[in-house]
């Protein structure tokens, strides 16, 4: 009895067996110093007690582990090319294939036969900005897309414009929304492509994809959107949308990165040029083996996000709404980029007045968050797409995003207000600019002397 | 530990002869194989999914629905399972900084 009294602790010792690591031949992470502390990470001359929380879910988002559980086999004993004819491995990859596309079809209202397997999202934006208009280059010269689209978009424009055509990018309202309007305006008859993300990611806006798509129905354009973080998240029917051709990305709806899928209407047949020449898979549009593994587990997690989406919606909605609250019951003069009502929740996109964002980040090292600049890494500009929406430079710089995804839990939103709230009342107590601010001076009104 | 010893040497479900399945798959095998997962977010996931599945299915009325959703709750512990020991083979050394003492 006092033998088991002694070991019991053991047994009971919370969370996994010992991770027979030895075992595993993956090599270690770099960032592991062994000092004392063992548990402690020092990376980039910063040490921290461990890893910290991960609220940046528009930037990656974890393979759930049934989306794995689905994939394994096929690295292990089903690692057949589905492009095989001749042998089983051939056979039982290539239905692998097929039954994935399936499940990815019916999560966007889709036929199977409109899908088409590629690495991901930037591809699929390539080929279809692209691969349109040089289809279609004879009678097409004109591409209208948005200021807040993704960098692969707006790249894919500029080196169409280069190539000779035309490109309006329209300007966004106050709350990240394109104006109606504005876009029916600009449809010429030479309009080859209307290029409209339905999820921003970096201020999470929902832009009014029914709507864009009864116009280009109207006009006879092709409507293309980005759905990278939409897909899963919000419902998507490309039919009852009018949506001619579509973005789809795997490590965004926790899946495996690498991974992504172009949706193209057959009817009426929208015709692109392949990016990739090869050996005629996918239909031609898209040549070279497709990767099994990834796709079996794309297929996955499309199921799982179409089975998940109605729970998944309204537990991030209340993380969302926690958040806030829990943020502006601490702290005032917090603006929210974007607009509340056409929003994912999963995606809260805060400017904090009177603060600097890079020390602010550099004081969040326990939240794994983003800034709104994060797209352009190395420079020191801040996001274009809150450029577009109007944001002045210094809160611009000062914008943080908070990602909530199906993995959050609550204790870990109230650890990041807590954290956010202590770093941000820090800042703003040595700051000057706020001392004057709360003294009633208009910043705006200073003349600083010039030395 | 005699009772934690009897725990441990079930590999399969057993349930008793007469019971008949009933929507929800029994949670406590449900949350017993949640606890065993080594990441932090995958855990409480499981666990919170696990006791919120069970609350929705446990009030099924008809048989064939009921009878779905326990094969599929029976799909969900084998994968889980499964999963609990990959992610323990590969866990990092340094745990999430929610599951460290508060400082």
């Amino acid at each position: 009895m006092a033998l088991s009294r002694r070991l019991l602790p053991l047994f009971l010792r919370r969370g996994a067996p010992v991770p027979a690591r030895a075992l595993s031949t993956a090599a270690a992470p770099a960032a592991v110093a062994s000092e004392d502390d063992e548990e402690a990470i020092t990376v980039k001359g910063v040490r921290i007690s461990g890893r910290p929380l991960y609220m940046d879910m528009q930037a990656t988002t974890p393979v759930d582990p049934r989306v794995l559980d689905a994939m394994l086999p096929f690295y292990l004993s089903r690692y057949g090319n589905p492009h095989s004819r001749t042998h089983l491995y051939g056979w039982e990859s290539d239905a692998a294939v097929e039954d994935a596309r399936a499940r990815v079809a019916s999560l966007v209202g889709a036929d199977p036969r409109e899908i088409f397997f590629t690495s991901g999202a930037t591809e699929c934006n390539n080929i279809a900005v692209k691969g349109v208009m040089r289809f279609y280059r004879e009678r097409r010269r004109h591409v209208i897309t948005t200021q807040t689209e993704h960098k692969c978009v707006l790249d894919s424009c500029r080196y169409l414009q280069q190539e000779g055509f035309d490109v309006t990018y329209l300007p966004v309202r106050k709350d990240g929304l394109v104006d109606l309007a504005q876009l029916e305006d600009a449809i010429r008859p030479d309009t080859g492509l209307v290029s409209v993300m339905a999820v921003n990611n970096e201020i999470g806006v929902i832009q009014p994809l029914e709507e864009i798509g009864r116009i280009c129905k109207e006009k006879g354009v092709p409507f293309h959107t980005d759905a990278a973080q939409a897909l899963g998240k919000i419902p998507i029917d490309v039919n009852r949308m009018g949506i001619g051709l579509m973005s789809l990305s795997g490590h965004k709806i926790y899946g495996p990165k690498g991974v992504g899928a172009l949706y193209l209407r057959r009817r009426p047949r929208i015709r692109v040029e392949p990016q990739m020449n090869g050996g005629g898979q996918e239909r031609g549009i898209r040549a070279g083996t497709v990767p099994t593994p990834l796709v079996v587990g794309f297929g996955a997690a499309c199921e799982i996000a179409a089975q998940e989406m109605d729970y998944d919606h309204r537990r991030v909605s209340a993380l969302q709404q926690r958040l806030l609250d829990g943020m502006r019951a601490q702290v005032d003069d917090i603006v929210i980029n974007g607009s509340m009502e056409h929003r994912y929740p999963g995606n809260l996109n805060l400017s904090f007045a009177y603060v600097e964002g890079e020390s602010l980040l550099m004081g969040l090292k326990e939240v794994a968050v983003s800034s709104g600049s994060a797209c352009t890494s190395a420079s020191l500009e801040p996001s274009y797409v809150l450029r577009a929406l109007g944001v002045e430079e210094d809160m611009a710089h000062t914008s943080i995003r908070f990602g909530i995804g199906r993995f959050t839990t609550e204790e870990e939103v109230d650890r990041a207000i807590e954290l956010t709230v202590h770093q941000v009342k820090k800042l703003r107590d040595m700051s000057p600019l706020y001392e004057m601010a709360k003294a009633g001076i208009d910043l705006k009104s200073i003349e600083w002397s010039q030395h | 530990m005699w009772m934690y010893l009897r725990c441990r040497g079930h590999n399969e479900l057993k349930l008793p002869k007469d019971a008949s399945p009933v929507g929800a798959f029994p949670l406590p095998v449900l949350l017993r194989t949640a606890k065993q997962f080594s990441d932090y977010n995958i855990r409480e996931y499981t666990r919170r999914r696990a006791a919120d599945a069970f609350r929705e299915n446990r009030a099924l009325a008809d048989a064939p629905a009921a009878a779905a959703a326990f094969a599929k709750g029976k799909q969900r512990l084998e994968v889980a399972k499964r999963q609990a020991v990959v992610y323990s083979l590969y866990a990092p050394k340094a745990k999430s900084v929610m599951e460290l003492k508060v400082q």
